[in-house]
Order: C-alpha cells, then structure tokens, then sequence
C-alpha cells in the first residue's frame, strides 16, 4: 500500500480501503486517486474527511463512479471517497409521499421500492437508473421531466451532509413546507461535492399517475424538429415533457429515425386523451408513434441514456423560444469531431427550459491543433450565448479540454461569494475543484 | 423612540431618493412599528423608501458607511416580525418599486420590481393566459420581493410548490451597496445556488431589487368542492384517504369547528352549519377532460370518511361561494377577538389528527380558544389563538401555549414555520429543530452575504451560544 492509504486504512480500521490497480476505474477527470475508500456510515466519512483535512489530502465524493468524468476537473485527488457501500433505504411513508435513503442508494432500488406503492421519484437525470441518489443531488441536473415537476433541488426534502472538515449537518426535514432558517440545503444540491459529502438524502414522491403516454412526431431536420418542439412546448397544458431527440450521423446511416420530438403526457385516462388531441392539432400532423406505460417510460428512459458512450456533451442554452438558434448553432461545432468515427454528434432538448444537450462520440484529434481548436470553437460559443443571455456548460469532456475551457462559464460579481460559501463548508479546501465551484 | 438622524445623514439619504421618500416623523413612523404580527411593536428610527436598484445601492451604501443596521420591508404583511426595526435600524422599503419590467408571455417569464403585489402580477399575466403560482392568503396586499424573503407559500402550493420554484432570477442589493445578479431563466451557471439561498433568507443577505419569475399556463379547467363533517378527525382521514388514492388536488384544505362558529358569527357567513367540527375544501385544476372523475373520486373519499354533506361547485360564483368561509376564517376571527396569533407549523401529513387533538388539549389546558385553519394537504397548520392584548396574564398563557405547540409539531417530525418564516417570533423555537452545528452553518452563509451583520439584525437566527456552551 502507498503511505496514504496506509494512513488511511490504519486509522480507519472499519472502512475499506484500496489502492494501487484498485484505483483505475475511480480516476476523477483522468486523474488517478492514491487511494479509494468505501466508507459504511457516516461517522466513517466524518471521520475520513476530518482526517483529510488535517492531512491535507485533498478528497472527491463519489457514488458508483458514473459522474467521474464531469464537472470541473480537480488540480488533483488524493482519495475519493465512494458511498457505495452506503445503500440503505431508511424511511419509507407513502402516506406522507416521502423516501429517505443514504447517499449510495441507487435510483433503480427507489424505484422498485416506491414503485409498489404507486408511487414515484418524479425526475429523470441523465444517467438513467444505475445512478444513486447522492450523485443525483450533489450534481443537481434534471432531465426532460422538468417541464412537470421540476429539478432535484424543488423536489429534495432534506439531506445530511459531512462537510469538509468532518462536521455532520442536517439540512431539511421530511416536510415539503419548510421555511425554518436558511435554505442550505439549495447550496448542497448541484455543488459538485465541493461543500461535503452527502450522506443520506430525502426526496418527495408523486403518485404514479394513471396514464403515461409517449407521443413521437417525426421532423424533416433538426431545425425543423427545433421549431416543432417549441411550438409543442407552448401548449398551455401541463405537459410533462417535450423533447427534441435528433440522433447522431452515424445512426441516421443504420436506419435509426429522423430527428423526433418527444411528447410525455402524464395525466389520468380521460385528460391524457384530450392532451393528445391538443398537441396532435397543434403539430399539424398525426404523431408517428403512440406509446403506452411502459413502452412510453423507455423512450425517455433511452434519452436518460443518451450521453452514454460520447466523449464531449455539452449543455447550450438560451429563453427556451430561440431553441432553433440553438440548434443552428451547433454547427459551429463540426470542426471538432469526424461524423464517421462512433455515431457523431447527437442532440437532446428539453424545449420547456431551452436546454440543448450535445453529445459527441468522439473528439477528433486529427492533428496537433485538435486542442487549439476545440478551446477556440466552444470558447467563441460560450461567449455568444453568454452575450446572449445564455450559457455552455461542458458537462463531460476530455480533461485537456475542461482544463482550458472550464466547465462553467464567467459567474461575474456573484463569484464574490464563492469562495465564501467553500471557506464555510471546507475551511481546510481539500474539496476544491479547479474551476467554478471553485 | 430610537434616536433620530442625524441632519446630515437624512439629507444624505434624501439626495438620494428625494425629500419627500425618508420619513423620520414619528407620527409617520407609526405607520411602520409593526407587521402582520401585531403582538410586537418598535417604531423605526427612519423610513427609506428608493425607487430602483440604483437608488436601493447607493442608500445602503450610505447606511453601511455610516454602520447603520437595515431592515428592509415590502408591505409589512409578515407573520413573523420579520419587518420589523430595532434599535438604531433604518427600514428600507420597497413601496415605490412596484413595476413591470417586462412580460414575455412566450417564455412565459416576468420581471418585476419587488414592490409589485403579488396579485398584480397574475392580474397583468391574466390577458396571456398566465398566472403566478404561489398564492399567500394576503397575495392582494403582499410583495412579490416579501414572498422571495419569505419563500411564500399558499393553499395552491400542494399541487404547485413554493415561491423558491418560481424565481429564476434575482438582482440583489448587498449590505455595501453592491449589486449582484442571480440566476436568469435560459442559462444553467456553474457555481452555487445563490438563487436558492436568497429566496427564504428573510431579508437577512439583502435586498432582492428585481424579480424574475416563471409564469404558468392557466388551468383549463377547475373544480371545487366542500365536504363538512361532525368530527375534525374524519375530515383528516379523509385527506389521506384522497391523498393515498393517487390524486392530487390543487388545494385541501380544512376548517375547524371554533374558526366555522366564527365565520358564521361575522358578516362573512358562509352558510356552514355552525355544529359543525371540520369543514374541508378540495380543488382540482388542469385538463378539463379528466376534472370530474377526480372530483367524483373525492367526494367517495369524503362520503367514506364520514362527511356529513358535500358540495360541489363548477362555475366560479359557486367555487367563490365555496372558498368563502375558508378564506375570510382570518377576518372572522378577528371580529370575534382583539387580538389573534396566527401560528405556523408543518407536520407529517399522517401526523395531522394526532397533532390537532394535542393542540386542542393545549388550549384547554391554558383556558385558550384555539381555531385552526390549515393547508391539510402539506401538512401545514395554522393554530389561530384568539387573545387581549391588554391583558398579560392570558399573553403569558399565550406565550406558553404557542411554544407547546411547536414543542408538539417538531416532536412528530413537523417543524417551527411552513411559510411564515421565522423573524423576530420564532428564533427560540430554532433550536427546537436545528442543532448547534446546523445553526452555526446557517451564521457562516449569513456572514458570506453580511459579513458585518448589518442585514436584518436580530432575526431568523438565535444569539449564539456563550463561549462556554459552544464547546461541543
């Protein structure tokens, strides 16, 4: 064992702890831990991250690993710290539509728990399912469901968190009425485990609604697609998603469809019918597919899906009405990967919020100016959509490229706080990632 | 009476926002001794009232230099003390900032001043089809910049969630004069959620100087109806029993004995059978089509409970009729008594029964008559008590009788305040639900914002601990 995790598994007699080899499928950003270790409660991360901070050692969060590549790459890691091992479902009342679960509990054990009550966790963050509930919030990204129940953050009850130098805070409550003091707990949600780690969180349930309906409308182009899901998104009915699915070159190639757009109706019987006859007017033409309960949940189930595999996604956006210029845009972005290599690029909009995901499969490196390149293409585009109102996030991308570019853009004069709110959580700063949250 | 300006920092003041916008009179200033929450009065030592971010910046410039503590206010509707000014604090209000800014329908988006009402906004929205969301029972008094202090809610926020939902952008004046952004519809930021933060922080971290809010499509359709019942239990089984079916009303809301007896003694009289126990509202909203099933579910629901009697209204003079008592149950009592707390509480919504019967044995314990008006669907509970101001033995009672029943809400999982905040009245009732580590997180956020403590003084959080007990 090197030193570090020496130290660390010597004073940490209950937790495990590995290295070496070990560590391989754990690298954070393309950085490899010394040391990776799977802490079973709470006191154990406390205990770690106060050891961390006295040491120095500088720590990232994780889950099961599937965020490792995203967000602002750290300088560097020292251990990660994994909450695997920490999967219990704690507290589970349907009468008060409320789950609380440690951080390591998978989204799919949620879903199979709360599933035979006729209930449900009301967000699809990408990923899918094999994601766990801490990652769900430490990242605080929602999915296409946001246009009817909104994000992580208005649905999260409560959480606990370790903070930076071992303090254990209760943030929340099981309530969904809560106004008692400040609202930490909006900090926690989407910090990139910059302020702590989360141990067990508290998410409110929906009941599963009677009727799930898939409607897809097929579209000649992605510009046309772009128009077609704003017009949809306008509909003054609650819609619970609309989405803009346009697959990448290499899958047109193999028969896979055209650009679509994606309509979720979740509503009883007799209202799902009229939301279908409405959107159905309003898009001039029949939808291509109807898909029912389970068929419609794995559509949107695959959009969860859709970042798998693809080396660079970026997330554009602007009010959601200028969705086309979006799309228009992300032509600029042809220079920097080979429609061959993979399936090229695909697109994904959630057209209630104006979102536009890109996901390339691979980044071309075709010669040494690739990284030039890339750096100049995505930092000339953050600033138009930036002057614009908008924003570029690199939710995932190769590190050479995070590392220049930054996966967040200018916070302007509200940075002045930033650095602030990390001193409060993690005074020691070994949670720190490059960037922003710096 | 605090002590005045001194000359020349009111007429630095009013170089800023003019002669007529500081008030220091103190028969003026009695207009400002109190909030919603009668039972505490201070009179300020100074009224400010700006017109723009601008003049908002440069006044709290001038006061920061001056180290003059800031209570900022909106119409002074709180239910907590929240607004109100102590010691040498200079209220800073936002009266005059009441406009639009801008209305995009497309986006479904506005952006306002925060002294806008927050029924303006849906009157302004109403032409596009639009609506604001959240809907405290004082929207047609209250500011859309006090429901970002306070994160409001309203009997609509079962189906549609709280204040903190809606806001997508804010500009924020700091304690210094700086002028921050947060947030902004159509773009995701890297960072924290200042945004977050903000809404709820009780004018503890700032002044938020503009508003962006999202705006939603008005329901197509909506249908109420009123169920009465002979016993405040059955109407709460009811709640659940329509809960656990999978349905999810806008609103459920209930009425109890005491607050229907008042409502029928006050000239806003509803028609409720005054041997009533629990009146219970239930509405639906959204796609016409599948309104009336719900609505036929409920009242099963409600028969099988035990109600006595259900009604329905479709056209919206009946659905008026039916909200009727439920809405002026504030008003009533205050007719009934001279003074009247209006408590604030969240509970596990299968909790409700078990709470109500223990406060109603708190109330009789004290000699105290105790109406509950309550968001039954969330679980929030609005304990009224009915008191004399004049009268100190039965405040003490009061007092007693208030902090047990906070002592019971918490100790079935519930907490202090659902979307009144917490202010000047429930700062000791904090550590009821936060511990000392939870509570000196909350002071180091506060001191990222306020690091000289210049916001608000004295509110939301308790003082901290003497050096001896802050050892853990």
């Amino acid at each position: 064992m090197n030193p570090l995790a020496g130290l660390l598994s010597e004073r940490l007699s209950k937790a495990q702890v590995v290295d070496g080899f070990d560590t391989e499928s754990w690298a954070v950003c393309g950085r490899l831990p010394q040391a990776v270790v799977f802490p079973e409660s709470e006191e154990q991360v406390a205990e770690i991250l106060s050891l961390s901070s006295e040491e120095g050692w500088r720590c990232v969060p994780g889950g099961r690993g599937n965020w490792l590549h995203g967000g602002q790459p750290p300088q560097a890691v020292d251990v990660l710290v994994s909450s695997e091992r920490m999967n219990d479902i704690s507290a589970y009342e349907p009468a008060d539509q409320f789950i609380e679960a440690q951080a390591g509990a998978g989204l799919e054990a949620l879903e199979s728990r709360t599933g035979k009550c006729q209930q449900w966790l009301a967000l699809d963050p990408p990923g899918g399912e094999r994601g766990t509930l801490g990652a769900m919030l430490a990242v605080g990204t929602a999915g296409p469901l946001q246009a009817g129940f909104g994000s992580p953050r208005d649905q999260v009850l409560g959480a606990t968190l370790v903070t930076g130098d071992g303090r254990v805070l209760e943030l929340g409550g099981r309530v969904v009425k809560n106004v008692a003091g400040f609202d930490v707990l909006k900090l926690v949600t989407g910090s990139w485990g910059t302020l702590g780690m989360i141990t067990s969180v508290t998410m409110r349930l929906h009941p599963l609604p009677a009727t799930d309906r898939s409607l897809l409308f097929k579209s000649a182009g992605a510009a046309d697609g772009a128009e077609l899901a704003c017009r949809l998104a306008q509909t003054p009915l609650p819609l619970a998603a609309v989405e803009l699915l346009v697959p990448g070159d290499g899958e047109s190639e193999v028969g896979a469809p055209s650009p679509l757009v994606a309509v979720r109706i979740l509503e009883s019987l007799d209202a799902a019918d009229e939301a279908e006859r409405v959107v159905s007017g309003r898009s001039d033409m029949p939808p291509v597919q109807r898909l029912e309960g389970e068929k419609s949940a794995a559509i949107f189930d695959n959009v969860r899906a859709m970042e798998d595999g693809a080396e660079l996604v970026l997330r554009l956006s602007l009010l959601p009405s200028r969705l086309p210029e979006l799309v228009e845009m992300t032509s600029r972005l042809k220079g920097l990967y080979d429609p061959t290599e993979g399936w090229g690029m695909r697109l994904a909009a959630h057209a209630h919020a104006g979102v536009l995901r890109v996901m390339i499969a691979v980044v071309s490196r075709s010669d040494e100016a690739w990284l030039d390149r890339a750096n100049t293409t995505l930092g000339v585009l953050r600033r138009s959509l930036e002057a614009e109102g908008g924003s570029l996030v690199i939710s995932q991308g190769p590190p050479e490229i995070v590392d220049a570019v930054s996966a967040w853009g200018d916070l302007g004069p509200a940075s002045l706080f930033t650095t602030g709110i990390q001193a409060a959580f993690d005074p020691a700063g070994i949670l720190t990632r490059g960037g922003s949250p710096q | 009476m605090p002590e005045p300006l001194t000359k020349e920092l009111g007429n630095r003041l009013r170089g800023v926002v003019g002669d007529s916008w500081v008030i220091a009179d103190p028969d003026r200033l009695l207009a400002y001794e109190s909030d919603g929450l009668t039972a505490y009065r201070k009179t300020p030592r100074a009224v400010v009232l700006p017109r723009s971010t601008d003049e908002v910046s440069r006044v709290l410039s001038i006061l920061s230099q001056e180290a003059v503590p800031v209570v900022p206010r909106g119409a002074g509707t709180g239910l907590s003390g929240g607004a109100l000014a102590d010691g040498d604090a200079v209220v800073v209000g936002t009266a005059r900032m009441t406009d639009m800014l801008e209305l995009d329908p497309v986006n479904r988006l506005a952006r306002v001043q925060p002294g806008m009402i927050n029924a303006d906004l849906t009157i302004a929205a109403e032409p596009f089809g639009l609506y604001y969301a959240p809907d405290p029972s004082s929207q047609s008094a209250c500011t859309l910049g006090g429901n970002v202090a306070e994160n409001s809610g309203g009997p609509h926020c079962l189906k549609y969630g709280v204040t903190s939902r809606y806001v997508t952008g804010l500009t924020v004046v700091t304690y210094d004069g700086k002028i921050v952004e947060m947030g902004g519809f159509g773009r995701e930021l890297g960072g924290y959620d200042l945004l977050g933060v903000f809404v709820g922080s009780e004018g503890c971290f700032g002044i938020a100087t503009e508003i962006e809010v999202r705006l939603l499509p008005k329901p197509e359709g909506v249908r109420t109806l009123l169920a009465i019942f002979d016993r405040l239990g059955d109407a709460g089984r009811a709640v659940t029993e329509i809960m656990a079916e999978g349905l999810l009303p806008a609103a459920l809301e209930i009425i109890d004995g005491p607050t229907i007896r008042a409502v029928e003694a006050s000239v806003f009289a509803a028609g409720f059978p005054t041997d009533a126990e629990a009146a219970l509202v239930v509405e639906f909203d959204g796609i016409e089509a599948g309104l009336a099933a719900d609505v036929q579910r409920a009242v099963v629901r409600c028969r099988e409970a035990g109600a006595r009697e259900v009604r329905t209204a479709d056209s919206p003079q009946e659905r008026l009729a039916l909200w009727q008592g439920r809405k002026k149950a504030f008003g009533a009592m205050g007719q009934i008594a001279s003074d009247l707390l209006v408590q604030d509480a969240t509970v596990p919504r299968s909790k409700l029964t078990e709470v109500l019967e223990r406060i109603s044995e708190i109330g009789i314990r004290h000699h105290l008559t105790i109406a509950n008006v309550f968001h039954a669907g969330d679980g929030n509970l609005h304990p009224n008590i009915l008191f004399d101001r004049s009268d100190s033995e039965e405040l003490s009672r009061v007092e007693r009788a208030s902090t047990e029943i906070m002592a019971v809400c918490v100790e079935a999982g519930g907490t202090i305040t659902g979307e009144h905040g917490v202010g000047l009245d429930k700062r000791h009732y904090m550590s009821l639900v936060h511990g000392p580590e939870e509570l000196e997180a909350m002071r180091r956020v506060k001191a990222v914002f306020d690091p000289l403590g210049r916001m608000n003084p004295g509110k939301v959080l308790p003082d901290p601990p003497q050096a001896a007990r802050a050892a853990p």
